[in-house]
């Protein structure tokens, strides 16, 4: 009697594995990647203009998730269960996390290197979309005299009211700081922190903090605050929404978000085919076109509408200025130490 | 009836009472091992890292006392902590007296305002008020035009903001085991009082007050030590100026990355609310809700 | 005196004035939440430049939200009845129980509350990464009931502490069960307290945010995550819909409530 069962598990084993081995293939190109970015009208417009087509013509399937969480990352990476596979991160996080550990570099034979914006390209992160930090200002406050730049921004006697700016410790507040204070754009770096605090000091009890973009976007809607440094998307989107607000792109300075590949990711070249997806011309161009926000792809321009070529930031180049990743990454957590202190005293 | 009434003798045999106390003793494991494997064991690693990471040593509790700015921080937030529990515990003793007390169809009416207020979801009642302190928000707005003020009043994003937020959530768990305990005591007492001649005054502070203190205690420990770690609130109406430690932790664990440092604020918190819980319990002769002096 | 309503005197319109102004306190956040939900403008502005029902529309046809309330309210079902539960065990333990150290068995089983939420959710997380639980319901349970069970025992050995177990020795003379004397004497006396712990509990799960978050996956979000995301990214009175959804439906069940009250008696 044993014989014959032998036999028969033996064959049923060759079967399964058979079948496994052949529809494996299938199997694991089916797997889904997962995408993490901020949560909103950015990843709706990232899921609609890179996921849906990325899927189309891959058959890889790519779930949303969110908001991203630095604290996050570094918890799934240290215990090697990585539960993302694409994040959209911040710019000077995004350069320090390579140094750091917390992702993988990023495999320029799949993304194609030679269409992408220098300034947003890195061995550790590949740009997701840019924008500029501008001035704005409610119109209807300031009918008469309209600030211009960042001198006035911080001139309360000829333009009364709140000022509002980026509360975390990021690029683009300290350097308005130091503008503001008359440094040249090209002498910025390295930052001189003590000037730009003492500058901030001069209007410090007038400011109120903006820790998201639709805080921001709050602030001015409501009178709040008549002024402040703004993201360009949140002010464009607030335009089209009949609010009256003026913007200066007087010395803007440019930021990008980056899309990173966590260390240890399980998908991590479906991720790579993700981020040449990404970062294609078109892709950049619909999400361009959607969000408000710029493309990385040097190409996208072309493909743009006009009436939304016209709100870019590449349209504003005569002033524009580039924030320093590179000097952010590395000196990021001294800086945020400062920052901090200085905001809490 | 409250203990201290109760004139009943034990009873005869002692024995099945020393055995029903271990056996109550042991109701308590489910609770106590859910939190060993899950809370313990997890946050014990986490603040293991305040003395290892980046390396060995106690370098971030030197940093952590060294530097002025986070001294701020612990300072503020017991300071804040303070606040909040001393207002909530002023608005919140007349309202737990009011519902324990008044003719039924009232306290159902408030009890139900409040059980309402508590259903709302917290980050949209917290956004709410966001939207009502602005400058150009309808409170400012309605002083404005009553001739009130002239100027609109800074009520968010400052120690003002937070406060009103505060409070309006801890409210509710302050009134409802305070007016618990009100209700557990007999009217009789206070008539008597009465008899005996005490005046409205002194009934009030040597009766009522005593009487109702367990309740008082619990719910002034439990807002004092939620207001000690809260997040959401103080990130939402707060400045940065009174910056509390629950934000400055938030910000070293997912944007710092610094989980060594973390790990000691989070500690030294920690150790701090447990001392205060231990002088309270010195003082009291009892802790609030737990053993019965039998 | 002072407990007797109708003998306070001058002092009956103080309590009542100032139980009048904290419940107008109380409602101002949720009518105002409600006003909003019609407004028109996007940009939460009050009074609003007009009226519409556009946000429940959209409320309605994004499953994103109707997905997220449901998790919310399971979850919140769930924890509140295992809180309650192993709260009420406890309790029963912290105070009758004759073992040394109950003070610092107490002081140990209020530390989730006292410890900043973000330090648990991280090493929660970072445990349950090791183990397999992120993202599944299981994992959500266990990360609410932790930061649950202390209001839990607070509000339960509230109770207990004004409990006399006399009232119980008294019922075991009279010849009932132990079983019984738990049931029929002293669950109904302390019913108040379990009942803010029921409440207390589905709460603390119901409004958690940075548990949560953490928790989170792709196929599971509870309510408080997405409005967290929304705050920080889009503005939009959607939020203001979904919340004034939840308090019609709370307002509803309180009238049900009422109504087959007055139907038994």
């Amino acid at each position: 009697m044993q014989q014959p069962l032998r036999l028969h598990a033996l064959v049923r084993t060759l079967v399964v594995t058979a079948v496994v081995s052949v529809t494996a293939p299938v199997f694991a190109a089916a797997a889904p990647i997962v995408f993490a970015s901020w949560g909103g009208t950015t990843q709706s417009a990232q899921q609609k203009e890179w996921a849906v087509p990325f899927t189309q013509a891959s058959g890889v399937q790519v779930l949303m998730d969110g908001p991203t969480d630095y604290g996050k990352l570094k918890a799934m990476v240290d215990s090697g269960n990585v539960q993302w596979d694409v994040v959209d991160v911040e710019g000077d996080f995004a350069y320090a996390a390579l140094r750091d550990g917390l992702v993988e570099p990023i495999d320029y034979s799949v993304v194609n290197k030679s269409q992408l914006d220098p300034r947003f390209m890195s061995p550790g992160a590949v740009g997701s979309f840019y924008y500029s930090f501008v001035l704005g200002y409610n119109k209807a406050t300031f009918k008469n005299d309209s600030p211009a730049n960042y001198t006035d921004l911080f001139d309360t006697k000829r333009f009364p009211g709140k000022r509002t700016f980026y509360k975390w410790s990021a690029p683009g507040v300290l350097e308005v700081a130091l503008l503001a204070d008359g440094v040249a754009p090209d002498k910025l770096y390295p930052l001189d922190l003590d000037r730009a605090f003492k500058k901030l000091d001069t209007i410090k009890s007038q400011i109120v903090w903006w820790s998201g973009g639709a805080q921001s976007q709050q602030l001015m809607a409501s009178g709040e605050a008549p002024l402040g440094v703004f993201w360009n998307g949140r002010l464009h989107a607030l335009q089209q929404t009949g609010v009256d607000v003026g913007v200066s792109w007087n010395q803007n300075l440019t930021a990008a978000d980056m899309l990173v590949v966590p260390k240890g990711a399980k998908h991590k070249a479906e991720a790579m085919k993700f981020l040449a997806a990404a970062t294609s011309a078109q892709a950049q161009a619909n999400f361009a076109a959607e969000t408000g926000y710029a493309p990385v792809n040097l190409k996208s321009a072309a493909l743009l509408p006009a009436d939304v070529a016209k709100t870019q930031p590449d349209q504003y180049k005569a002033t524009q200025i580039n924030l320093d990743m590179k000097y952010w990454a590395d000196h990021r957590d001294e800086i945020a130490k400062r920052w901090y202190a200085w905001q809490s005293k | 009836m409250p203990n201290a009434m109760s004139t009943v003798a034990e009873p005869p045999v002692s024995l099945p009472k020393v055995s029903a106390g271990l056996r109550a003793a042991r109701l308590v494991l489910p609770a106590l091992l859910l939190l060993i494997v899950f809370f313990l064991l997890p946050v014990l690693s986490l603040l293991l890292r305040s003395v290892l990471d980046p390396a060995p040593g106690v370098q971030n509790y030197a940093q952590l006392f060294g530097s002025t700015t986070y001294l701020r921080v612990f300072g503020n937030t017991f300071f804040v902590a303070s606040v909040v529990t001393a207002v909530t515990l002023a608005i919140g003793f007349p309202t737990a007296w009011l519902l324990a007390i008044a003719p039924r169809w009232v306290s159902k009416l408030v009890f139900a305002i409040l059980l309402l207020s508590m259903w709302t979801n917290l980050l949209a009642r917290t956004f709410a008020w966001m939207v009502l302190l602005q400058q150009t928000g309808p409170i400012n707005r309605l002083l404005m035009w009553l001739g009130v003020i002239h100027e609109p009043l800074i009520l968010v994003n400052n120690l003002t903001g937070v406060t009103i937020g505060m409070t309006y959530i801890m409210l509710p768990f302050l009134v409802m085991p305070l007016h618990a305990t009100l209700r557990a005591i007999d009217p009789t007492t206070l008539r008597a009082a009465a008899i005996c001649g005490a005046s409205r005054w002194q009934a009030f502070w040597r009766v009522l007050v005593p009487l109702a203190m367990p309740g008082i205690a619990s719910g002034a420990l439990m807002v004092f030590v939620m207001a000690l770690g809260y997040f959401v609130t103080p990130a939402l109406l707060g400045g940065p100026e009174y910056m509390m430690l629950a934000e400055l932790i938030a910000q070293l664990v997912q944007q710092l990355l610094n989980w060594g440092l973390a790990g000691a604020a989070a500690f030294v918190l920690l150790l701090v609310t447990l001392s205060l819980y231990a002088v309270q319990l010195r003082f009291s002769g009892r802790a609030p809700g737990a053993s019965g002096a039998h | 005196m002072l407990l007797d309503f109708d003998r306070l005197g001058p002092l009956r319109w103080v309590l009542l004035s100032v139980g009048a102004a904290v419940s107008l306190f109380l409602l101002l956040p949720v009518l105002f939440i409600v006003a909003l939900s019609f407004g028109s403008s996007q940009w939460l502005l009050f009074p609003p430049p007009g009226w519409t029902l556009r946000w429940y529309s959209m409320l309605f046809s994004d499953p994103g939200w109707l997905d997220s309330l449901i998790t919310s309210v399971e979850l919140g079902l769930v924890v509140m009845v295992l809180s309650v539960v192993l709260g009420l065990l406890a309790s029963l333990a912290l105070t009758r129980g004759t073992f040394r150290g109950r003070a610092l068995l107490k002081a140990f089983f209020l530390t989730p509350m006292v410890l900043p939420v973000v330090v648990l959710a991280v090493a929660l997380y970072g445990f349950f990464l090791r183990i397999g639980l992120t993202g599944t319901l299981v994992g959500f349970v266990i990360g609410h009931l932790i930061i649950a069970l202390p209001f839990s025992i607070i509000a339960i050995s509230n109770s207990l502490e004004s409990f006399d177990t006399a009232l119980e020795d008294a019922a075991l003379i009279c010849g009932a069960s132990p079983f019984e004397v738990k049931w029929r004497v002293t669950l109904p006396a302390i019913r108040l307290g379990v009942f803010a712990a029921a409440i207390f509990s589905f709460l603390a799960s119901w409004d958690e945010v940075v548990v949560s978050i953490f928790m989170a996956s792709p196929t599971l979000q509870t309510l408080p995550v997405r409005i967290w995301s929304t705050l920080r990214q889009d503005l939009t009175p959607v939020i203001a819909a979904a919340s004034s959804l939840l308090v019609g439906l709370t307002v509803i069940l309180m009238l049900l409530g009422l109504v087959l009250k007055r139907g038994k008696s």
